[in-house]
């Protein structure tokens, strides 16, 4: 890959967020801040406005559309599911201030906010990561996302850096490859930007040794387009 | 080459004289003890590289002097008149570091230190001990061990610690590991399974050179075809998986990974980092590299054997011929289970075959079943002949079940092995792969190795031998067999989608 300016910036970008973290004492990323580390790569993730007073919160929902996705945003809860902090499909104005309402009193007092999300939707969901193993470095996952990451296992590793081959040749080494091809009614996924995102990753993971784990799950593929919908920048001890 | 390699211009090591440490002309064994004071480490593996057949010039050492097979023992590494190629080092830790010191003044190239009791203690006076080692080797004396069996090398007659009775004959496979039990063993099971190879180190702690180093020469060594390893821990990732996957790019790199526990009880956040257990990166690290993998010793020796006697080639379709209708049905199912296929003759082979064959129950379609175990290895000559003309065939198995002439000896009183043609059988073999030009891979199945049967376990012993001497691979099971030719199939198949 050329080193152009605009690489050399947007690697900045992700620095800057990286070092705003450490000095606020933090190791994990919040969703929003980890989609920004991804977008300066321009790995596809989800359009998202992070609102933090509810004054804002209509004119970003208006931007996003509906039907969208709210989420309580702080890199202090983890679990957001579970705790009530995820709500999808809101269709209205007036039912996303209902949420808001209530999501605001559950993080008064964390930092961050509200994210207000478009609605990604499709029925195949993978996951993507990069790891820093202890003997090899970077290496980079991808396979089934959702909840079948933790039932079916079923991923792939490979070294930092990739070339294409090896991107593709990776996507095809996980037992449930199929999925990715035109199954019941659905289009083929788009390999080449799932290649293009793997590639990327493992630029991240060499360019920012102090990214210690990136975690996207699910990456959404909706028509044949893969979206990150959920990340996970954890960074290595300060 | 006019290039240091990479880790040498790193530490600022000199560049590695391979050719004298492997094939050296004057070697000094060091910690020998004289004839009448017992046999230690030294002794052994003096007696071992005599045995051996070594032809050049040994130069015992021990402080106490003396003889030992009629050779005068040096007091000191000092006393050595001229220069010596190699060091054999085989005294107490503690003295380790001054006698590799005085080897390195004396010119050697390389030392194998087999002594214990440095780093692999964790003690602070064993990690300080191979510190010093490191330090010496650093200066110009290039280090296998310490901790090692050492190398073996067929053509120079150097041999592993305790290997007297090593194949002096040389082949294409490479062997590296840390263990000197594993060495060992496969050299020994080479032996009779018909490997024959190029060089063989066990480089212990591996203080100077070791899985990197060794990786990168037998990439380019002439000598070497198939490089096999056993590896445990390596000590920088990142080189590892560039020197391997630059040998995989040259030639077939087999790996038997020890110690895949999972990650475990790690504590981390994300999925990736959680489902990153040893296990997943290091399978998908040799996917990458497109070495090959495999799970314990018989497996990594046995798919030595297909890379080092089959051509370099990806194997689609196979024919199976044996007695039996169970075996070809388990044939068809195992090379569905390896991605391959067995399909059926041409009609008109099929007739040409059926006219070999014993009549009632016997198959010409492929699997071939010659129904019963004696057909005459002449007319099983015809056979795989008759089969290869068929254009899909890339190679034959052959299975034998050779047992059953035991029944036949009963009858005439005489020895299964005088009764059963394995002599002819190994040649009617070597002679259709002369004339199709296409492999035949043999399956010796002995179902019967009960205390009863050591007759039979002899003749199929002498039954391998001469296949193997003729340069047919021989695998106990189908199922090996199949195995072994998955592994050269994803080799050949993953280089050239390169």
């Amino acid at each position: 890959m050329p080193i152009t300016e605009a690489n050399l910036m947007n690697k900045e970008k992700a620095r800057k967020i990286i070092r705003d973290v450490y000095r606020e004492g933090r190791q994990t990323l919040s969703e929003y801040e980890s989609k920004q580390v991804l977008a300066a790569y321009d790995i596809p993730v989800t359009r998202e406005i992070l609102v933090t007073h509810q004054s804002d919160l209509e004119k970003a929902v208006q931007e996003i559309g509906f039907p969208l996705v709210m989420k309580g945003c702080t890199p202090e809860i983890a679990h957001k599911t579970e705790k009530g902090l995820v709500h999808m499909d809101i269709r209205t104005v007036r039912e996303a201030k209902k949420v808001g309402r209530e999501m605001m009193s559950k993080i008064t007092g964390f930092q961050g906010g509200i994210l207000i999300q478009e609605m990604i939707q499709g029925r195949r969901e993978l996951v993507m990561g990069m790891t820093r193993d202890a003997q090899f470095g970077p290496c980079v996952m991808f396979g089934l996302g959702g909840i079948f990451t933790e039932i079916l296992n079923d991923v792939a590793f490979r070294h930092a850096p990739l070339s294409k081959s090896e991107a593709f040749d990776m996507m095809q080494d996980i037992r449930g490859h199929k999925i990715l091809e035109d199954v019941r009614g659905m289009a083929a996924a788009n390999r080449q930007i799932l290649a293009d995102m793997l590639i990327k990753l493992s630029l991240i993971g060499i360019d920012i040794s102090e990214i210690q784990e990136i975690d996207l799950n699910p990456v959404i593929i909706c028509d044949s387009r893969p979206v990150v919908v959920d990340a996970l920048l954890v960074l290595k001890n300060g | 080459m006019s290039r240091l390699p990479e880790k040498d211009r790193r530490t600022n090591n000199p560049p590695v004289d391979y050719e004298r440490i492997f094939h050296p002309r004057r070697i000094a064994i060091i910690g020998v003890s004289s004839e009448e004071s017992g046999a230690g480490f030294g002794t052994a593996i003096l007696k071992s590289i005599t045995a051996m057949g070594y032809a050049g010039e040994m130069i015992p050492v021990n402080p106490k002097g003396g003889t030992i097979n009629q050779l005068t023992i040096y007091k000191n590494v000092e006393d050595i008149p001229g220069e010596i190629d190699f060091a054999i080092i085989a005294v107490a830790a503690r003295y380790v570091p001054d006698v590799l010191e005085s080897c390195r003044k004396k010119g050697a190239a390389g030392a194998e230190i087999i002594s214990s009791g440095f780093s692999e203690l964790n003690t602070r006076e064993g990690n300080e001990l191979e510190q010093q080692v490191k330090e010496i080797a650093a200066k110009g004396i290039r280090v296998v061990g310490p901790n090692c069996f050492g190398i073996y090398c067929p053509a120079s007659g150097l041999t592993l610690l305790p290997g007297p009775d090593l194949s002096r004959e040389s082949g294409p496979v490479a062997f590296l590991a840390q263990s000197g039990g594993m060495s060992i063993d496969f050299a020994h099971a080479g032996k009779w399974m018909g490997i024959r190879f190029s060089k063989m180190v066990s480089f212990g702690n591996g203080a100077d050179l070791r899985e990197t180093d060794f990786l990168r020469y037998f990439k380019d060594d002439p000598e070497t075809k198939v490089i096999s390893m056993y590896v445990e821990g390596i000590r920088d990732g990142e080189l590892f998986f560039r020197e391997i996957k630059a040998a995989a790019a040259e030639k077939p790199v087999i790996v038997f990974k020890g110690g895949l526990s999972s990650a475990g009880a790690r504590a981390v956040a994300s999925h990736t980092a959680s489902m990153g257990g040893s296990r997943v990166i290091w399978k998908s690290i040799l996917r990458q590299v497109n070495a090959t993998q495999v799970y314990d010793h018989l497996e990594m020796a046995q798919a030595c054997l297909a890379f080092a006697l089959l051509p370099p080639k990806v194997f689609a379709n196979i024919t199976v011929v044996g007695g039996g209708g169970a075996i070809g049905v388990a044939a068809c199912d195992l090379a569905e289970m390896y991605g391959m296929d067995i399909p059926p003759l041409a009609d008109s082979l099929q007739k040409r075959i059926d006219g070999y064959l014993p009549k009632p129950g016997s198959s010409a379609t492929n699997p071939i079943d010659v129904a019963n175990p004696y057909v005459p290895p002449s007319y099983l000559k015809e056979v795989l002949i008759a089969a290869a003309e068929d254009q899909r065939i890339d190679l034959q198995i052959i299975v034998s079940l050779l047992h059953h002439y035991k029944s036949v000896a009963q009858m005439f009183n005489k020895t299964v092995a005088e009764i059963t043609p394995y002599k002819e059988l190994a040649q009617a073999v070597r002679d259709a792969v002369d004339k199709t030009g296409k492999p035949v891979i043999a399956v010796l199945s002995n179902p019967k190795r009960c205390v009863d049967d050591l007759d039979i376990m002899e003749m199929v012993a002498l039954t391998r031998k001469e296949f193997v001497d003729r340069g047919i691979p021989v695998f106990d099971e189908l199922h090996d067999a199949i195995r072994a030719l998955a592994h050269v199939n994803a080799y050949y198949g993953g280089k050239s989608h390169e």
